[in-house]
């Protein structure tokens, strides 16, 4: 779900910002080694994992800290599902998945669930915390 | 929308089986398109969960999701083994050779497999290709909604049913079409709407589906409480504005809580929500973390006393999870209501209470929204009464400085800070109160009955030492967000202590011991273990060097280390660090380490403009904190300007100059108008004065298109300067401290420009630049700086307004080459065709100083005929002088705004007999004149309320009334020119040329004599009458070279860029009728003028004989004419006295401060200025110094 939480109308505008950040600063950059950017009162975290480039933004109490957390959140996911850094084929194959990984990951637009093993959990329909 | 729909109706339409790109992905399988299956063809939904208002923390967008927009050939790679759909997957000409499987394909797919889902096959296939594949699509078609709900009731296979769960979420929470990420999706109620029958819109199944959840989720079931939080959390994304919807999530939020919440729970530490515990509390901790966090994303119910105690009851609940979203909540309550929520969770914060366990969960935006939460409350006013319960709360604050997450420690820094007290009133308060806490205040742990062993720790240690050590340990990680988050956090600090500094908290020195807080409340059994995250102390070693530590060697030693950040390679982290330098800077320090960071940053090309004139902004709010430092800034503008011509926005730029000038105040003014000039990138004046011109001032414009930029650049400087010269310079016409007779004087060149510059080096520099720029530089840059000279001329008195006249004449004439060669220092470059096509635009600028000399010439003759033959002044005449006067204004007005109640073209002799004129006619002088034609009556009066000469009372206040004006016209506002006052904006229009427009104006005062020569205006000035000449220029009124096409013309290089203006502040020291009547008393002395009133100060002038030499016909004239038999220059000899007539602000060492009446003993003068000594010394301490000749009245 990607977009979670930005208005509508600002995603083109976010889109076009990010493919442009990624472009210039992405190259050659190592994996999951993450950066960082900012635009008026908003921050960016992005990396490179694989093929995959993840970008996430964020304002307020989500900060570049928070931002960092989180990605470090849906990296692991994400290389969890895919065993390994993905490429572009795995990243498509397992996309249902991960789906719903950032579906316990961020509800909302707010941080949710962050501990691996609960969001493994969860996307399989399993309670949070198990007896 | 309409497109988008549009578009994919299209593709579902089109049979064409070979689609190639995305959409048309989705046209081979809905092949049959004017029959679209009930489900292609059905409602609404799309895919994104937007949660508007939310905070955007979730925005995840991936390359695939890109790469999907762009390039569905890639979405075929997912599509491998989808059985239903195999049939339809077609090689295809992309790497994968498959034909991406179609939305359509996709859809029929759940139809079927729903059907048939007793069978595991399908259930194996929806999971693990229908469900993932339908995934990249931008929405959901609501027409899937009967099947999901079928498979939600019938399926077991939990896998299949969280699919079910996400995909009823998505339908539920489409709010509009949006152009995210995935495969583009029409419009499916359009779509519904279209096809008559049987369209499923999200209208039809969102009742069905929300009814199936919510009794789902009322489902007390143990076995089915994981899908109950499944549900839960469906629910919670549909739109907010379902009241009805949302009552029902109410009451199943707390209908939950009030099963689970109540039971009395033991925690146990650092084993959170994992294993162990029964399985009946297992489960209510499940289900509280369900209610909680579907609290969470349920609207605020501040009044609601209910509301505030079940998320008070969050705090002790053993999820992790739960714990964060209640936190959450009451921070948020506790912004509004901080009383209430302060006395619900006054238990809670005691040293034992749930609160104090928080700082060791094990989940950092728990600890980040206590933080948040022990802020609003520890500073709530409402708690006055209870600082029992601040203190509390605010050692928990303080508690969390020692987080092991940078993420908490920060927030908790920015909370002590005073960051969060945004109210516009009490932000500055706060921000200094906050640095004052930060620099004094003493974390104390509690002795806690905590198990915690880390807590052994007593010792109290002074806050700044512990954020110092934490910030410079940050400032060595290698991760970026660990960067930049602490270089925001410096920004922050710098921002509370300008706030500080500028509120003068008098306590404020940074060279106290910090340890001298400390050490009053040292125990006794300093214990000298280390910190729960590893912070050595030194403090507790009573000798060790940590003893003689000051906050500001702390500092220090922090700026070493952000300094040394700025290699890092992320531009956005040195943007940062840049923005903490530029606040941490304070006023006294050397500026050098600075600038030389930023000038060889900004040579990194990897800059972009937005961070860039981000930075350029943070220099202009650092400026709003703290006035002062408005030179250095302008410095550091000045960096940007030479250095990335290309990429700053000259609006931004132009802002900062002008706040920065105007906040200078009188003393920083010269050096601040220097700073914007330095721009120009001209020669000095003098040689040597700019030999310190390093690296920083060369301007680096290599390619042709910051070359374009730097000029527009230029342009705007001029246009600054010719706009703010007089501002700065305080020089004004109407104010003028020599009166005109003096001027004329002085014949030549030479002697005219030493004069000046004697007088006021600031507008000599000004002219000398604008000189230079109107003939070297661009065409454009020359007919701005001719304007810009012009502007000035009007404005300014004597000598300078004749000192441009002549220029203007000599450039007009193509002779400046040598003139100007003689006048200032040759750099070597060439200097172009003198006079190159700027004749026509001098010329009407000529001829309004034309007029405006010839005027004055009329005037003084008149005067000396009346004196001579003692005759009083016939109304008549004074009406006919009167209407010169107006006509002058209105002529002038054309050119630039000046103060029409003041302002006296004919010069100040006029004063007296034009306020007689008016007295007699009962014309105000603030209305200006009864001509309702006249263009630029109003423009005075929107700035000037009231025309009266400001009581001298406040000339004394210590206040420069110019400044005090210039904010009040909301100048300083930083709204990047927008928001100016009506009244600014209207002026600047009209200084933009807009007032021009104005009706019968320019026909009637525009004199367009493309070229008046020589001969021509000394004829005129001998031989004509007033009344003539105005025939004469009526006459020309239809030529384009009017002056009102070369006003609109000079404007348009400026169309919309509205530049500021300061020259609409009001000028500060009174000026009126009588101060000038006074001044320039001496030119009439001896004729028995009405005028004459009081003793005529003395003046030396320069010989006579030169005069002859003397090139200007109508200034020389005008010169001879009386000057002859009045001249009695006073040798300065002797030792006199005097009174000082106004006050007077030294503008260097060896200038003497003077106030108005102060007794002076005058001990010899030297070109326009008396060496005085004073009584008794002045407020400064200084006795003796030079002053203005003319502001001291000698007795």
């Amino acid at each position: 779900m990607p977009f979670n939480g930005v208005p509508a109308e600002e995603r083109l505008h976010w889109r076009s910002f990010l493919v442009k950040l990624g472009a210039e600063n992405l190259k050659g950059v190592k994996n999951e080694e993450l950066l960082v950017a900012c635009h008026k009162s908003v921050y960016i975290v992005y990396t490179m994992l694989g093929d995959v480039s993840i970008f996430l933004v964020g304002k307020d109490e989500y900060d570049e800290l928070a931002l960092a957390e989180a990605i470090f959140i849906i990296t692991a996911a994400v290389k969890d599902i895919c065993g390994k850094p993905p490429t572009e084929r795995v990243f498509l194959d397992k996309y249902g998945r991960i789906c719903l990984c950032l579906d316990e990951i961020v509800w909302n637009g707010l941080l949710e669930n962050t501990d691996k093993d609960r969001i493994k959990r969860l996307i399989r329909l399993k309670p949070p915390s198990e007896f | 929308m309409a497109e988008s729909s549009g578009t994919t109706l299209m593709d579902l339409i089109s049979a064409d089986p070979t689609p190639v790109p995305a959409q048309s992905t989705s046209s081979s399988a809905s092949s049959t398109a004017s029959q679209p299956s009930p489900a292609t063809a059905s409602a609404a939904s799309h895919l994104h969960h937007p949660m508007s208002t939310k905070t955007t923390l979730g925005e995840k967008k991936s390359k695939r999701a890109t790469l999907m927009q762009i390039q569905n050939d890639t979405i075929s790679v997912a599509k491998a083994a989808l059985n239903p759909v195999k049939a339809n997957i077609m090689p295809q000409r992309q790497r994968q050779k498959k034909k991406p499987v179609s939305y359509t394909q996709l859809a029929r797919s759940i139809h079927e497999l729903a059907a048939t889902l007793d069978q595991k096959s399908s259930q194996k296939q929806l999971v693990n290709h229908v469900f993932p594949k339908l995934a990249v699509y931008n929405s959901v078609d609501p027409s899937l909604a009967p099947s999901l709900l079928m498979l939600n009731q019938q399926c077991e296979d939990r896998n299949v049913l969280r699919y079910v769960y996400y995909y009823l979420a998505r339908i539920l929470s489409d709010t509009g079409m949006s152009p995210g990420g995935g495969i583009p999706t029409p419009n499916w109620d359009a779509l519904a709407d279209i096809d008559a029958g049987g369209g499923v819109t999200r209208a039809d199944v969102f009742p069905r589906i929300v009814n199936q959840l919510t009794s789902e989720a009322s489902n007390s079931e143990a076995e089915f409480h994981a899908r109950r939080l499944q549900a839960l959390k469906a629910l919670t994304y549909s739109p907010s504005g379902n009241s009805e919807l949302l009552t029902k999530l109410y009451e199943i939020v707390f209908g939950l809580l009030d099963k689970v919440a109540d039971v009395p729970h033991k925690r146990k530490k650092g084993v959170f929500g994992t294993k162990g515990g029964d399985k009946e509390s297992i489960i209510r901790s499940n289900l509280q973390y369900a209610a909680m966090s579907a609290l969470r994303r349920l609207p605020l119910d501040p009044g609601n006393p209910l509301f505030l105690h079940r998320a008070a009851q969050g705090v002790s609940f053993a999820d992790p999870v739960a714990v964060r979203h209640s936190l959450e909540i009451l921070s948020e309550l506790a912004t509004r209501d901080p009383y209430t929520v302060a006395m619900t969770l006054e238990k809670l914060a005691s040293p034992a209470g749930a609160l104090q366990d928080i700082l060791h969960l094990h989940d950092v935006l728990a600890r980040v929204a206590l933080a948040r939460l022990c802020h609003s409350i520890s500073r709530a006013r409402a708690l006055d009464e209870r600082p029992d319960i601040r203190s509390q709360f605010n050692s928990i604050l303080y508690q969390l400085l020692l987080d092991p997450s940078e993420r908490v420690c920060y927030e908790a820094i920015l909370c002590i800070l005073g960051k969060y007290d945004n109210t516009e009133r009490h932000g500055m308060d706060e921000r200094a109160a906050g640095w004052y806490r930060l620099t004094r205040e003493i974390l104390k742990l509690p002795e806690a009955p905590s198990k915690d062993k880390s807590n052994k720790t007593k010792r109290p240690q002074p806050l700044i030492k512990l954020v110092m050590r934490r910030l410079e340990s940050s400032f060595r990680s290698f991760s970026r967000p660990v960067l930049h988050a602490a270089a925001r956090v410096v920004q922050e600090m710098g921002k509370s202590r300008a706030a500080a500094f500028a509120m003068g908290l008098q306590d404020i020195d940074e060279s106290v011991h910090v340890n001298a807080f400390s050490d009053a409340l040292d125990d006794a059994d300093t214990n000298d273990s280390s910190h729960p995250e590893g912070i050595r102390r030194t403090s507790s070693i009573s000798a060790g060097p940590g003893r003689n530590e000051t906050i500001a060697s702390l500092l220090a030693s922090l700026m070493e280390v952000v300094r040394t950040t700025v290699a890092c390679e992320c531009v956005y982290v040195r943007a940062m660090v840049i923005k903490a330098l530029i606040w941490m800077q304070s006023p006294h320090e050397t500026l050098d380490e600075l600038k030389s960071i930023i000038a060889s940053e900004l040579s990194d090309p990897s800059w972009p403009a937005a961070l860039v004139n981000d930075v350029l902004l943070t220099l202009h709010a650092r400026f709003k904190a703290t006035p002062d430092m408005a030179v250095i800034l302008l410095e550091i503008a000045r960096i940007f300007a030479t250095k990335v011509p290309g990429k700053i926005d000259a609006d931004v730029l132009q802002l900062l100059w002008k706040t920065c000038l105007v906040g200078a105040g009188s003393d920083g003014k010269h050096t601040a108008l220097e700073a914007v000039t330095i721009v120009l990138d001209l020669p000095p004046p003098q040689p040597g004065s700019m030999s310190g011109m390093t690296s920083i001032d060369r301007v680096s414009a290599s390619d042709p298109k910051s070359a374009l930029a730097l000029q527009k650049l230029v342009q705007a400087a001029v246009w600054f300067l010719g706009e703010n010269a007089n501002y700065a310079a305080s020089e004004y016409a109407w104010e003028s401290a020599t009166p005109p007779g003096t001027a004329l004087m002085m014949l030549d060149a030479d002697k005219m420009v030493a004069a000046a510059s004697s007088r006021n080096p600031t507008l000599a520099g000004a002219l000398t630049r604008l000189q230079r720029c109107a003939f070297s530089g661009s065409w454009e840059v020359r007919i701005v700086a001719v304007q810009a000279l012009t502007t000035i001329a009007i404005r300014s008195g004597e000598p300078f307004r004749l000192q441009i006249y002549e220029f203007l004449y000599t450039l007009a004439e193509g002779g400046v080459q040598s003139q100007l060669s003689e006048m200032h220092l040759s750099n070597g470059e060439d200097q172009g065709v003198s006079g190159t096509g700027l004749g026509v635009l001098i010329t009407p600028m000529l001829k309004v100083l034309d007029e405006m000399y010839v005027g004055q010439d009329e005037l003084i003759k008149e005067i000396r005929n009346h004196d001579n033959a003692n005759k009083e002044w016939k109304d008549e005449e004074l009406k006919k002088l009167y209407e010169t006067h107006e006509r002058l204004l209105d002529f002038v007005s054309l050119f630039c705004f000046i103060p029409r109640a003041k302002y006296l073209p004919l010069g100040p002799i006029s004063a007296k007999l034009i306020d007689t004129y008016r007295k007699k006619h009962n014309i105000t002088a603030s209305s200006g004149s009864t001509d309702p034609t006249v263009v630029a009556t109003g423009i005075s009066d929107l700035i000037y309320e009231s025309t009266q000469p400001a009581p001298a009372a406040s000339n004394s206040s210590g206040l420069d009334d110019d400044l005090v004006n210039a904010w009040a016209a909301n100048l300083g506002d930083d709204g990047l020119l927008g928001n100016n006052a009506p009244a600014m904006s209207r002026v600047n229009e009209f200084i933009a040329g807009v007032g021009t427009d104005a009706p019968d104006v320019d026909e009637e005062n525009v004199f367009s004599r493309p070229s008046v020569g020589y001969d021509d205006m000394w004829a005129k000035n001998l031989l004509e009458t007033n009344e003539v000449e105005e025939d004469d220029a009526r006459s020309g009124s239809s030529s384009p070279d009017s002056t009102g096409s070369v006003e609109s013309s000079i404007s348009s290089h400026f169309g919309g860029m509205n530049y500021p203006s300061l020259f609409s502040s009001k000028p500060s020291s009174q000026s009126t009728a009588k101060s000038s009547g006074s001044k320039y008393q001496p030119t009439y002395e001896g004729y028995g003028s009405p005028i004459r009133e009081e003793p005529p100060p003395p003046y030396s002038y320069s010989e006579p004989q030169t005069r002859e030499s003397f090139e200007n016909p109508v200034a020389g004239s005008g010169s001879r004419s009386y000057e002859s038999d009045d001249e009695e220059p006073r040798k300065s000899s002797g030792t006199r006295f005097g009174t000082a007539l106004y006050d007077f602000t030294a503008g260097g060492d060896d200038e003497l401060n003077l106030t108005a009446e102060e007794e002076l003993e005058i001990e010899y003068e030297v070109d326009g200025w008396f060496y005085v000594k004073k009584k008794r010394p002045g407020r400064d301490g200084k006795m003796a110094g030079l002053v203005p000749v003319l502001y001291v009245n000698q007795s």
